[in-house]
């Protein structure tokens, strides 16, 4: 799968093909297409959460920020890792015409 | 589904295929079995001949428009065990087409099978089943008022005729007038145009009843043919009041001329002249052959009339009493 | 946590996760065996009550949305519901006769509701059979070219048939015709009765040797796909079409799964038909929260484990449905019905010794790309 270049200004949504939902703090992910299911983490479900569509990434890394009480360097990192692999995976999509738009405020 | 979205589809398959597509948006989903979501759970039984014609699944505003309309034929009792059970159920006004009905002859579409008959029409969609008892059912997005007595009326024409054609009669385009003394009934046949609207006006004017301008019933009775009083009128005959059978007078087939002039019919043509004023049943293959017999059945007496716009002719029937079956052919 | 832990969180914690909506009992085939309870009656679910409930189940972190009927095509606001499910993120699958399924219908399925899955009904390998269940003639060929349609649009398929005495010497021609159309085929080996008691239905049961012979024919089939141990499908699958996973309870109906009929009527599932709420005069939330006959059901699954174990390891292939036993039994859901016996007696039969029978994998039933 080719590579998805993330960096805190992309704004993200879950691919079309995607279905999720939490379950006690954890996601369970369905791909339609490949008819599979997977259960992922916390961290994958706050994600999920926060791929909206019409917000950038900088701003999940304040928002976890605050919520995990955590470094702001390594969780950017980890986030922008994370966020391309699931964007990789093709769970996540980049939203061309959000990612285009001023970001006043963040 | 828009209707939009629907003139798109429809060019994509056969429509001429498609029961219903004159009417429906997606005549894909005409319902082949009797179900659905009723409006509510009103009931009114009809005493019509054949009867009572007990519907269920009303709401109280259809109830209303019901009894409205049709009077003391709503006084029937309930026989569950006679007469035919029809269902109302919920259609949608995004289930049928629109388009602009002015100058728009009002017409069913029906399809008929084996063991059912589908009907189409203005925000209508009916079915009846023999299971192996004949039973009704009617969809409509009409919640009440005169709107949805119409579309009930319509569908109870369609109900009446086949229940009528299974009882040994027939629904018959025709005029109905009793005798001046009241004790029996002529029935004057013919198409739209024939006349019957002109003579009921005539027989009125002279001081006749006319049962009905438009359809009467002709039934079979212990001593010859019987005439029954139907609901379903043009501009002549009473919509709310029940009456009884009277014995069959005479019939006739009509045709307006400048002179009056009265002849037997050949039983042939007799016959031919009531198939072809049969609503509804003389269309239907499966059971056209059954109207065929009941009329074979009735033998009534029939002649062609000629008839003129001074009245002339009413000496000339009275004149010629009906024996109480045909005589043989001239 | 992998799914099937996941699973039985669910029914441990009576979490709401699937649900099955009857959409109207209009129908455009006429099937002999329809378990439709035709004669209820009630007040129909307007769609803005059903746009609300939609997004009350979201909330409620409900993944799987079933749309069913009746066929679901033929409520007036099939394809506003279904999208509406769509844009609140629902693993839709959607449960129709195909009759309908073709032209712009199909098209609008496939981008506006994008189910996971549209399950359709087959009912025997020609013309002849199939249309003697619908009893509206053309329906086989129909269903055969919409499912061409289908496919070649993109939508993924799966195809269900109920075995009965009119079918039950197509099996190996119905899953031929399937496998050509590179479609699953599952097999439900039982009729049901129908909604409101009526036992007409079971009047074209299969016989014992055609149940026997369609289990040896899935048995063939595993192995030959390299399947080992006992094959997966055969049991009865949830709403949801997941398997059951191992738990204190039976079966998740009531615990993590309802359904409800076009009346607002609320189910432990679609098979079980005893109401423990009603959406005119409760909320979802209310209901899965405070209704005491869900409590009972929840407890009543886990007594019917207890009547499965019983059997031993055998008792698995029973496929004991309590909502199927409360329907038989004149409402006990703990009474084992005979089809649950034969079943496990013919499965038993097929899977000969203890080892394979206890080796039950459970799957998603995988979809065919």
């Amino acid at each position: 799968m080719a590579s998805t270049v993330i960096d805190p200004a992309s704004v993200l949504k879950p691919a079309r093909d995607i279905r999720w939902r939490r379950i006690d703090g954890e996601a369970v992910v369905i791909r339609q297409r490949a008819g599979e299911v997977l259960v992922m983490n916390e961290v994958a479900a706050r994600i999920l959460d926060l791929a909206d569509g019409r917000t950038p990434v900088s701003a999940w890394i304040e928002i976890l920020a605050q919520e995990y009480d955590a470094d702001r360097e390594a969780l950017e990192r980890d986030v922008l890792a994370f966020t391309a692999e699931l964007a990789a995976e093709g769970m996540l999509e980049v939203d061309p015409i959000e990612a285009g738009k001023t970001t006043d405020g963040l | 589904m828009s209707a939009a979205g629907a003139f798109g589809a429809l060019s994509e398959l056969d429509e001429t295929a498609l029961f219903g597509a004159g009417f429906l948006v997606n005549p894909d989903l005409f319902p082949a079995r009797r179900s659905g979501e009723t409006w509510g759970t009103r009931e009114v039984a009809l005493g019509l001949p054949g009867g009572p014609y007990r519907f269920t699944g009303l709401n109280s505003a259809q109830e209303e428009a019901v009894r409205h309309r049709f009077g003391a034929y709503c006084d029937a009792p309930a026989a569950p065990s006679e007469g035919v059970e029809s269902t109302l159920f919920r259609a949608s006004e995004a289930d049928f087409r629109t388009f602009d009905v002015r100058g728009w002859e009002y017409g069913l579409d029906l399809d008929a099978a084996p063991d059912s008959l589908r009907l189409a029409g203005l925000r209508l969609v009916g079915r009846l089943d023999w299971r192996p008892r004949l039973l009704g059912a009617l969809w409509t997005p009409d919640a009440g008022g005169q709107p949805f007595a119409g579309i009930f009326e319509n569908f109870l024409r369609v109900l009446t005729a086949y229940r009528l054609q299974e009882l040994g009669g027939a629904v018959l385009h025709c005029a109905g007038v009793a005798t001046l003394d009241g004790d029996r009934a002529r029935l004057f046949l013919g198409r739209s145009g024939a006349g019957k609207s002109t003579l009921s006006r005539l027989a009125q004017e002279r001081g006749a009843t006319v049962l009905s301008d438009d359809l009467n019933a002709l039934m079979p009775g212990a001593a010859g043919p019987k005439v029954e009083k139907l609901p379903f009128t043009g501009d002549y005959g009473d919509t709310r009041t029940p009456a009884p059978p009277l014995p069959l007078a005479g019939l006739y087939r009509l045709e307006k001329s400048a002179d009056d002039e009265l002849r037997l019919l050949s039983r042939a043509e007799a016959v031919a002249c009531l198939l072809a004023c049969s609503p509804y049943v003389n269309a239907d293959p499966h059971r056209r052959d059954g109207l065929l017999v009941n009329f074979m059945h009735l033998r009534p007496p029939a002649w062609s009339l000629r008839f003129s716009l001074g009245g002339a002719f009413w000496p000339i029937l009275d004149r010629w009493q009906a024996p109480s079956s045909i005589p043989p052919a001239s | 946590m992998g799914f099937e832990q996941v699973l039985q969180k669910t029914w441990r914690e009576n979490i709401l996760f699937s649900v099955l909506v009857e959409l109207t009992y209009r129908c455009n085939l006429d099937c002999f065996f329809c378990y439709n309870d035709l004669g209820l009656r009630g007040e129909p679910l307007r769609t803005e009550q059903y746009l609300d409930f939609f997004a009350e189940l979201r909330d409620l972190q409900v993944l799987h949305l079933t749309l069913s009927g009746g066929e679901p095509l033929a409520h007036p606001d099939f394809l506003r519901l279904g999208a509406w499910a769509r844009e609140l993120g629902f693993v839709v699958r959607v449960k129709s006769n195909g009759h309908a399924l073709r032209g712009e219908m199909a098209r609008r399925i496939r981008d506006e509701v994008d189910p996971y899955l549209v399950e359709v009904s087959l009912h025997g390998a020609n013309a002849a059979t199939h249309d003697r269940q619908t009893r509206v003639p053309g329906s086989f060929d129909r269903l055969l070219a919409n499912l061409r349609e289908a496919l070649d649009l993109g939508l993924r398929i799966k195809i269900n048939s109920t075995m009965t005495a009119w079918n039950e010497d197509e099996i190996e021609a119905m899953l031929a015709l399937t496998d050509d159309l590179g479609v699953p085929l599952q097999f439900d080996p039982e009729v049901t009765l129908r909604d409101d008691g009526d036992r007409e239905p079971l009047s074209i049961s299969p016989s014992r040797a055609g149940v026997a012979r369609l289990f040896a024919v899935q048995a063939e089939r595993a192995r030959a796909a390299g399947v080992t141990g006992a094959p997966f499908a055969i049991g009865k699958g949830g709403d949801d079409g997941t398997m059951p996973a191992p738990a204190a309870k039976h079966c998740g109906a009531g615990s993590s799964g309802v359904a409800v009929d076009p009346y607002g009527n609320v189910y432990p599932c679609v098979q079980w038909r005893r109401p423990v709420g009603n959406l005119h005069r409760q909320s979802i939330r209310e209901i899965w929260a405070d209704s005491g006959a869900l409590r009972e059901i929840r407890d009543l699954t886990v007594e019917a484990k207890g009547v499965v174990d019983a059997y031993g390891p055998a008792g698995a292939l029973m496929s004991f449905c309590p909502g199927s036993a409360a329907a038989h039994g004149n409402g006990d859901p703990l009474r084992v019905y005979p089809e649950a016996l034969r079943r496990m007696e013919l499965l038993g039969e097929v899977f000969g010794g203890e080892e394979e029978r206890s080796a039950k994998r459970r799957a998603i039933l995988p979809v065919v790309p």
